[in-house]
């Protein structure tokens, strides 16, 4: 085999940098312009897209707070959707094992109505669920949101985690029942910790989904106990009187702190990811 | 005998479960306040905010108000607040006050049969009900029925930045410009002065560009004027409207900025508190941002100058009216009282001077202090008085489909990918899917 | 598979997601359906008309360019979007010095509120003042006149894609965690006997991701098949109807004309295309031999 000569390999590390310094650029660039335009001016903000404010005090921070019950929402957020996350991964978990390892006459019902549901609109679905809710008295209560949220998370991922538990080898668990390990023993202490990547994938895209939907926390709320932080954002933006400076301060306030618990996440992955290596 | 015992027996239980219904219904009466459920939409940075938190707060503590306790759900933006209350309007009860966010929302509430006709609460107060011209009730009345309250009158016209009127050599007129040749005269003159005319947008609704469309179909004479003033108009290939697009698509290429096509009013509302273009058309609403250096530099208040429309026209719609959702006579008593508070003359004044907003009674004597302190304003309360020609604009008066088809064709009218024939069949078509 | 009390097993196993499952959408999907078949307004209760809403949408004008415009949505979102991730995974799977930055950067559009992205682009790309004119003068273009991305009918379409479509970490999140999953012995394996880096991915790790692949493509496809916040917050399907796709006529017609038969019926379409992408994708992609599924 030709030896690599040395000039393709560095063209190789050059390319693999600039491809990774252009999209962090493109994908940190938007949070941090609007980190820099929470501290302008309404002025400022609206007439110039690439000006340093003018100075660096929080009056716009102090606005945010103001304006919106924004620390409130933001607790509501996370509590609603951790919660959400927290079922739709357990559900999915087992779902979807069923649905990739058996073969049984309801599956291909199943499967479908689960497809479908993914491209059914909020529009039509808000005026039954209304409904619904409001006999089950689960109207503007953090349960009712979370019941929305976790259905609305099972579709995507129990794509997902179909797909996985497929890379998973039968073999160990026909060997496992061969050992005479029950079924549920299996799942818990064969398949579970295996499938512990791709749970956690579907947790933080189960996160990703929820943590920005408005439409159903506006529908199925009436007041502060159940609201959101995707609805504490609406409150910047009056009719001629929009504050885009506040609405950047509150989108600081809140996206730290998510990235910060990301980060956390991720790190889980990564343990995960050493921990089993079976695929092959 | 037995029977007579029993039929007795029967009839003072009867009257027992009375008097305990009675006593009952006391009971709540002296405990109890009344309880009303509100949606507010004026929260957050909405431009009456801090109004309506006085307004409901000086209630309770009025004779009539003491009683009445509020339960308020808060959604900001009207756009959320029109989505909320087309759901309940479909599957739920409306709160028992219904602010009213336009949408052609009474309407709809109406014909949903969810909330209450007031026509006798305005028979029976002949004092109140005579403070309303025709006009603003008429706005508010569907199939003979009064439902709304209108709270105040929305007004619009021109202002301009008489600096740059100045630079410019043009000397602004008193009232208006006697026509829109003359007009667009002076615009010329700015534009070789290197000043942009005016300012426009289209995002939303289109909101800045609405206005200067409504001012000239509704200043071009009869027809144009009564079309500019009919409710849910669906023929928009009239030769006023046609006249009026093609004006609109030489304003978008000759007058104004170049990020007009496509924008939002804020952007826009700052190019002209940067004094970058000359004439704005917009509400009294706007005067209080004049003067706040936020948004304005230092000292701008006193360049802007206010005139009508060309040929003395001015925008002017009766607001769509507060409506009542309550069904129990307890609580709709007690919803009109608080729509009354809401539009005694009193407080008329005091929302003219916290939010700009226009008394919907006529002839209200305006106190020295706030045109004092408040110098354009006065002129704005002088200059209406002027005006020769009023009509209506999209919001107020169009299909709710249709504004938007106004406002997502507008940029192709402006670009020239669309003619303004197509662009008024557009809006006759957009019109049609209404029927 | 063989196990003990199988069926017992499946039930206990698939009922609860069935039960939330149901709760939020059975009931919905048989209004849905049956409403799409009724003159149903804001104010007046369904009453039936058969296909009436459909004869009406498919005559619509704006309702095929909708559709076209989500299907090339589709098509873009599930190639170039898609890929965009795989790359992306394939680059940070070697751990290049900073890529676990890299990783949790990339994910952070997912995480703004579109309210703000929305309110962030149109800032940005303004003619008059936002970042196109200084990008063009540092590219040393010449034009006439500041090219308006939204405002025009001849870019809007692009300028929105581009608001999503290089934002692919969701994709490589799904990526990374398939690839974790591959026996490392078999890259050094492959590695003693000579081949190189490209040779492992091209022999190794792509074969291995065809099945996750095709989740990322039905995903990529159906999320365009419902996109709506991002189009509702800058060009709210215009101008004319250049960035018009079925959510948004769907909400027009809900919202705005108060038509719920009709938008109904245009759910009904939006629910059969999904389907129609979700089973082609999946025959697409499915291996003749399964890995996972051993008969009983």
């Amino acid at each position: 085999m030709r030896k690599t000569s040395k000039f393709s390999v560095y063209l190789a590390h050059i390319c693999k940098y600039v491809f990774m310094i252009f999209f962090v650029c493109i994908a940190v660039g938007p949070l941090l312009w609007a980190f820099l335009s929470s501290f302008k001016t309404y002025s400022e903000i609206n007439s110039s897209a690439l000006s340093w404010p003018s100075s660096f005090n929080l009056e716009n921070y102090k606005a945010a707070f103001k304006y919106a019950p924004i620390a409130k929402y933001f607790l509501n957020s996370v509590i609603i959707v951790g919660c959400s996350v927290l079922v739709t991964v357990a559900l999915v978990a087992m779902c979807a094992y069923i649905i990739s390892r058996f073969d049984f006459k309801l599956k291909v019902v199943i499967v479908l109505l689960i497809s479908a549901s993914l491209m059914l609109p909020a529009q039509a679905i808000s005026q039954p669920l209304f409904a619904i809710f409001q006999k089950l008295g689960i109207f503007d209560t953090k349960i009712g949101l979370i019941i929305v949220y976790s259905a609305m998370g099972i579709p995507m991922s129990f794509f997902v985690m179909t797909s996985y538990y497929k890379t998973i080898p039968m073999a160990l668990e026909e060997s496992a029942y061969i050992d005479g390990a029950s079924f549920l023993q299996t799942f818990l202490r064969i398949i579970l910790p295996l499938a512990k990547p791709g749970l956690v994938t579907i947790a933080l895209l189960q996160f990703i989904n929820t943590w920005n939907e408005f439409y159903f926390a506006l529908m199925l709320t009436s007041g502060n106990s159940a609201r959101t932080v995707p609805i504490a954002l609406n409150y910047y933006m009056g009719t001629f009187a929009n504050n885009y400076s506040a609405l950047f301060a509150a989108v600081v306030l809140t996206v730290l702190p998510t990235i910060i618990l990301f980060i956390i996440l991720q790190r889980q992955v990564m343990e995960s990811l050493t921990a089993g290596a079976v695929k092959g | 005998m037995k029977r007579k015992i029993a039929r007795g027996l029967l009839a003072a239980g009867a009257a027992g479960l009375l008097a305990a219904g009675l006593s009952m219904y006391a009971a709540a009466e002296e405990s109890g306040k009344v309880v009303l459920d509100v949606i507010n939409y004026h929260v957050g940075t909405d431009y009456a905010a801090e109004y309506y938190s006085y307004l409901f707060d000086e209630f309770q503590k009025t004779e009539e108000g003491k009683n009445v306790e509020f339960n308020f759900e808060e959604i900001p933006t009207t756009d959320a607040f029109n989505q909320k209350i087309k759901l309940l309007i479909s599957s739920g009860d409306l709160p028992d006050i219904v602010f009213n966010g336009g949408n052609n929302i009474t309407e709809l509430a109406a014909k949903s049969g969810k909330v209450a006709d007031l026509t006798p609460y305005f028979d029976a107060d002949p004092e109140w009900k005579a403070q309303f011209d025709e006009t603003s009730l008429e706005f508010n009345t569907v199939e003979g029925k009064i439902y709304g309250v209108p709270v105040s009158k929305e007004i619009s016209y021109i202002y301009y930045n008489k600096e740059l009127f100045e630079q410019a050599g043009i000397e602004a007129p008193e009232v208006a410009f006697a026509s829109w040749d003359e007009f667009f005269e002076v615009c010329d003159k700015l534009k070789e002065a290197g000043i942009t005319p005016v300012g426009m947008d289209s995002a939303d609704s289109g909101w800045l560009t609405n206005l200067w469309m409504s001012a000239l179909i509704g200043t071009s004479g009869d027809a144009g004027n009564e079309w500019m003033n009919s409710m849910y108009p669906t023929d928009f290939e009239t030769p006023e409207v046609i006249a009026a697009a093609e004006t609109i698509q030489k304003m978008f290429q000759q007058y104004t900025t170049p990020d007009a096509v496509g924008a939002k009013y804020d952007p826009m509302a700052t190019h002209f508190f940067n004094g970058e273009v000359a004439m704005f058309p917009n509400g009294p609403w706007m005067i209080p941002d004049f003067s706040e250096t936020e948004k304005a530099p230092e000292g701008f208040a006193d360049k802007v100058g206010v005139m009508l429309m060309p040929c003395s026209g001015m925008e002017m719609v009766p607001t769509p009216g507060d409506m009542v959702g309550a069904t129990e006579e307890d609580k709709i008593e007690a919803a009109v009282t608080f729509l009354k508070f809401e539009t005694s003359l009193e407080n008329q004044i005091i929302a003219l001077e916290m939010t700009g907003l226009q008394p919907v009674s006529n002839g209200l004597e305006i106190p020295a202090e706030l045109t004092e302190n408040d110098p354009l304003m006065a002129e704005v309360l002088e200059i209406q008085d002027k005006a020769e020609l009023t009509y209506g604009q999209n919001q107020a008066y169009w299909y709710q489909n249709t504004i938007d088809t106004f406002s997502t064709e507008l940029p192709e009218l402006a670009y020239g990918n669309i003619t303004p024939e197509e662009f008024c069949a557009k809006l006759s078509e957009s019109a049609a899917k209404n029927e | 598979m063989r196990t003990k009390n199988r069926g017992i097993w499946i039930a206990l196993f698939t009922i609860p997601c069935m039960i939330l499952f149901a709760i939020v959408y059975a009931a919905p999907i048989v209004t849905v359906v049956y409403t799409s078949l009724c003159d149903y307004s804001l104010t007046s209760g369904p009453v039936f008309r058969g296909i009436k809403n459909f004869v009406t949408i498919f005559n619509d004008e704006d309702f095929l360019y909708s559709i076209r415009n989500t299907l090339v949505w589709v098509v873009l979102q599930s190639t170039f979007h898609v890929l965009l991730g795989l790359l992306m995974a394939l680059v940070l799977r070697r751990k290049p010095r900073g890529w676990s930055v890299v990783r949790t950067a990339y994910m952070i559009p997912n995480i703004i509120p579109t309210a703000a992205t929305g309110v962030m682009f149109t800032l940005l790309l303004n003619p008059s003042f936002g970042i196109v004119q200084p990008f063009l003068d540092f590219l040393g273009v010449d034009y006439g006149m500041v090219p308006n991305l939204f405002g025009n009918s001849r870019y809007a379409f692009w300028t929105v894609t581009c608001t999503w479509i290089f934002y692919s970490g969701f994709n490589t999140i799904i990526f990374l965690a398939e690839m974790g999953a591959i026996d490392k012995e078999i890259y050094e394996a492959a590695t003693v006997d000579g081949a190189k880096p490209w040779q492992l991915d091209r022999y190794i790790t792509l074969p291995l991701m065809k099945n996750i692949f095709g989740t990322c493509v039905t995903l990529a496809s159906v999320a365009m098949v419902s996109q709506f916040d991002i189009i509702y917050m800058t060009t709210k399907g215009g101008p004319g109807h250049s960035t018009l796709n079925l959510p948004i006529y769907l909400y027009k017609a809900a919202t705005l004309e108060n038509n719920f038969g009709k938008a109904n019926a245009v759910g009904v379409v939006q629910i059969v295309i999904g389907l129609i992408l979700v089973l082609l994708i999946q025959r697409l992609f499915s291996e003749k031999k399964e890995t996972g599924r051993v008969r009983q």
